[in-house]
């Protein structure tokens, strides 16, 4: 068997996090480039109109993200003693908010109602489940690529990864800055995407 | 003696390279690694079989080898992850004994090897759960006599075996 190995040897490109990083990069560029074509800048975001929630929210949700696809590209060469516990945290804290964005509204005569009935609230959810696919199918490509061997969690962190990027790059076109539509509307399309991940990736990447 | 860490690694990075001869001795090199690190946790007659299968494994994904990390971590992940698989799909009645253990040798690879062992995983499973697989999985008793043995259900073993195989799974990276 090492005969015929090493017979079918060739020489190959060493795994690098870089080369992960840029394919994400490549994806997340398209996802900005095709937000501002078609839903456009918020003028909030370059005059100083958004409000401090926004950053804040968005802050979290680009962390979260970074932090996420950082583990999914290290996970493609995979070694004992590995650990990626910065996504889970900071999937804590960003849990934070939709519970603020609740607790905010709850004394609120009609609290309930401001959630249910933000008219845009299901275009923000499903334009930013559909800014997750591009950076979603990129790093699913280089697990696949890899040897990733905590399958189940690598479909959580790539779900968490591309959820929050997907949701931060459409983020920069919504005008809805408060507390309840982003804890809300901008905290969803994140959950949705990591349990799709959880389902959908590990029979892609199982080796 | 296998080579040390070093040297694996250096082994590894000429046979990324296309590098023929020093493939072929990491190759030899892991596989004496692989025997003696599965040793006690396969039947004998599973164990060329496992060793095959992961040194496949590494043959196929070599790409995925960091050149900036050590090599054992890497070579010890992807030997847990096929031996989980090679425990889920063993369900037949075996009763070959495993071989004595042997001790790791004097090296400075020991607190290595100690660290990426498969000994590391069982530390994190309920006893009870560590003990069905141990009876069913590795030494190759049935699921009723395992049930004897422990003073479990059969219904309880075989969901003890469901659970613990799949919490291994989840610590194949981060045991050590």
């Amino acid at each position: 068997m090492i005969a015929s190995l090493t017979q079918d040897l060739a020489p190959v490109r060493a795994f690098s996090a870089r080369d992960g990083a840029a394919l994400l990069s490549v994806a997340g560029v398209l996802t900005v480039v095709g937000v501002l074509l078609v839903e456009g800048l918020w003028h909030g975001v370059v005059d100083g109109g958004a409000s401090a929630f926004f950053w804040f929210t968005n802050g979290l949700l680009g962390l979260l993200g970074l932090a996420s696809a950082g583990a999914v590209i290290a996970m493609a060469s995979p070694r004992v003693g590995s650990r990626s516990d910065a996504p889970l945290w900071l999937g804590a804290m960003l849990a934070i908010l939709p519970i603020v964005a609740v607790l905010s509204l709850v004394r609120q005569q009609h609290g309930v109602e401001v959630i249910t009935n933000d008219m845009y609230g299901i275009h923000c959810l499903s334009a930013s489940l559909f800014a997750t696919t591009l950076m979603f199918a990129s790093l699913t490509v280089w697990l696949r690529r890899g040897a990733p061997v905590s399958v189940n969690a690598a479909g959580w962190l790539t779900g968490l990864a591309s959820g929050a990027l997907g949701t931060l790059a459409y983020g920069i076109s919504c005008s809805m800055d408060s507390v309840s539509h982003l804890g809300v509307w901008h905290v969803a399309p994140v959950v949705i995407a990591s349990l799709a991940g959880r389902l959908i990736v590990p029979p892609l990447i199982r080796w | 003696m296998i080579a040390d860490e070093a040297t694996l690694a250096r082994l590894m990075v000429a046979g990324q390279n296309g590098d023929k001869s020093a493939y072929n001795v990491l190759l030899s090199e892991a596989g004496l690694w692989l025997e003696r690190y599965f040793r006690r946790r396969v039947p004998p007659h599973q164990l060329d079989d496992l060793v095959q299968d992961v040194m496949l494994a590494l043959h196929n994904k070599r790409a995925t080898y960091d050149q900036t990390r050590p090599f054992l971590p890497w070579l010890a992940a992807i030997a847990r992850y096929r031996w989980v698989d090679h425990l889920r799909k063993v369900y037949k009645h075996e009763s070959d004994l495993l071989e004595d253990n042997d001790a790791i040798e004097e090296s400075d690879e020991e607190a290595i090897a100690a660290r990426v062992s498969l000994e590391r995983l069982f530390v994190h499973l309920p006893q009870k759960q560590a003990e069905v697989i141990e009876l069913v999985k590795i030494e190759g008793h049935s699921i009723r006599e395992a049930a004897e043995r422990t003073g479990q259900t059969e219904s309880l073993v075989k969901v003890n075996i469901h659970r613990g195989l799949k919490k291994l799974s989840a610590l194949v990276e981060k045991a050590e």
